[in-house]
């Protein structure tokens, strides 16, 4: 029953971040961001319940609370003050972005099976998931140009390496994980700022234009 | 001889009850969509007094129209029936399940759409042949992500007979696997995409430019018109079902015990319900896609498909 929940839930997440690849509206990609957060919270409380490690508990609660309310908030409230709704440009089109992130997967998925399983049971198809979707937010940030977007692929990376975090080691100090979601929410916060800034000078949220900028 | 007799007539109960379901089905997420929007709705019993109104019309035929346009229904509609045959609904085991599995099935489905998309063409008006031409381009994507996801399910079995498939399922109790949730995923996108539901295609306007299927179809009236809208109806049920048999199959019956099959037909109805409310869900918090962007969602359904394949060897 655990294993089923952690192993539904982190094909949630790999789902969302999937889609959030052949997605083009920026709204939408938010939205897609917040579930997958909602994912990794229920990752985290059913480790909490099953492994009886209850500061977890607090983990799933600012899971919900930052990444799945808060920051996409914070970002659709950045995009309707900047008033740019206007689709993702990528630098590779949907297709073929698909296709990349299906090859990515698959090479995560791979190197994972050489982990040895858990006591779940389950640790191959949670290091599989948080491996694939490594990649695709690695790749989501080289290949799209929105500023946004980019901050949406650094936070699904951020979910991935959480997710081993919790999934699969007994666990990084409590201290050491406040910190990085604190750190992350400052992350993004500056980093909205940053669009601001980068609006202000380009009238674009296109981060390709930055290399025009030469002193 | 009693078995063989027992099999006939669950195999006609069961059509019959899925061609009894349909319009209820239409109405009720025309219903829960109509209240998302602070609507009173239709009444339950629209769906069978729409088709009972249309099937006491006249049809009324174009006089360039030859018997492929008069054809086209009715082999859309009989292929519809026929793969009603093919998946398991109350009972873990499908009425004909010896003659095929999911290709004789998706080969099914294909021929009922390619008898109504030349028919669709036949009259030679511009219509028809521009929603044939769409209906033909979104088909092409969907069909093969169908058979991706539903081939994800059968390498799990080992069979691609969807009665033995289900029956394996079952044996082997619930047990998830990654794969699985891509495929449901995927195979969600194909059964919005092939209903013609809102982010691909809306099944309540006529407005020239966005529609498909209803452009298909716009030339019918009449009894003709009732067994396409009937049809559609039985292929949105078939689709549904076809998620439930495959992951979702808990509570369906094992044996042809009256209580047993009682329990699989609520379950199956509650499961039904679940799935149509996510359709519903699913079609009021979306835009309609412009029509050049419906391929991107659909290839996004392919790519699901085949990663959850790939997945599922690792």
């Amino acid at each position: 029953m655990t294993g089923d929940i952690l192993i539904l839930s982190a094909a949630g997440m790999l789902v969302t971040a999937y889609l959030m690849v052949g997605q083009k509206a920026l709204f939408t990609a938010i939205r897609l961001f917040a579930v997958q957060s909602l994912f990794l919270a229920i990752v985290a409380a059913t480790m909490a319940i099953s492994a009886s490690r209850h500061e977890l508990f607090v983990m799933a609660g600012l899971t919900v609370v930052l990444k799945a309310a808060l920051i996409p908030w914070f970002l659709m409230r950045v995009i309707d003050r900047i008033g740019i709704h206007r689709e993702i440009e990528p630098f590779l089109n949907v297709p073929a972005s698909l296709l990349v992130c299906l090859g990515l997967t698959v090479v995560g998925y791979r190197v994972s099976t050489g982990f040895p399983e858990g006591t779940g049971g389950v640790s191959h198809h949670l290091i599989g998931v948080a491996l694939s979707m490594l990649l695709i937010g690695l790749f989501l940030m080289v290949t799209r140009k929105k500023a946004i977007t980019q901050i949406l692929a650094l936070l699904t990376v951020e979910s991935a390496v959480f997710l081993v975090a919790v999934g699969v080691t007994s666990g990084m100090p409590f201290v050491v994980e406040l910190g990085i979601s604190f750190d992350v929410i400052l992350a993004v916060l500056i980093l909205g700022v940053l669009v601001h800034r980068i609006v202000d000078r380009f009238e674009s949220m296109d981060v390709s234009r930055l290399s025009k900028l030469k002193g | 001889m009693n078995q063989a007799v027992l099999v006939a007539l669950g195999g006609v109960l069961q059509t019959l009850g899925l061609l009894a379901a349909a319009p209820l089905l239409k109405t009720a997420i025309r219903r829960m969509k109509a209240r998302l929007q602070n609507r009173q709705g239709p009444p339950w019993r629209q769906g069978y007094y729409d088709l009972a109104k249309l099937l006491r019309k006249e049809p009324v035929r174009s006089e360039t129209a030859s018997w492929i346009y008069v054809a086209g229904p009715r082999v859309y509609f009989s292929a519809a029936v026929a793969a009603t045959t093919l998946v398991p609904v109350v009972a873990a085991a499908a009425p004909l399940e010896s003659a095929g599995g999911i290709l004789l099935l998706v080969g099914t489905l294909a021929l009922g759409r390619f008898a109504l998309a030349t028919a669709a063409l036949d009259t030679g008006s511009p219509f028809g042949g521009m929603g044939a031409s769409r209906d033909m381009t979104i088909a092409a994507l969907a069909e093969p992500a169908l058979m991706l996801g539903l081939f994800t399910s059968a390498l799990a079995a080992g069979s691609l007979n969807l009665g033995v498939l289900v029956r394996s399922l079952l044996q082997h109790g619930v047990s998830f696997h990654p794969a699985d949730l891509l495929a449901f995923a995927g195979l969600f996108i194909i059964v919005i995409a092939e209903t013609g539901r809102i982010p691909v295609d809306n099944p309540a306007t006529h407005l020239e430019l966005t529609m498909i299927h209803e452009a298909m179809v716009l030339e019918y009236a009449g009894p003709d018109l009732a067994l396409v809208e009937w049809a559609s109806g039985v292929k949105e049920l078939l689709y549904l079902t076809l998620l439930i048999d495959l992951l979702i199959p808990a509570g369906m019956a094992t044996s042809a015990a009256p209580g047993a099959l009682l329990l699989g037909a609520a379950a199956w109805a509650g499961k039904i319900a679940i799935l149509a409310v996510a359709v519903t869900v699913t079609e009021s918090v979306n835009a309609k896609l412009r029509l050049f962007r419906v391929p991107e969602l659909v290839s996004v359904s392919l790519g699901l498909g085949f990663l959850a394949l790939a997945i599922r060897f690792l």
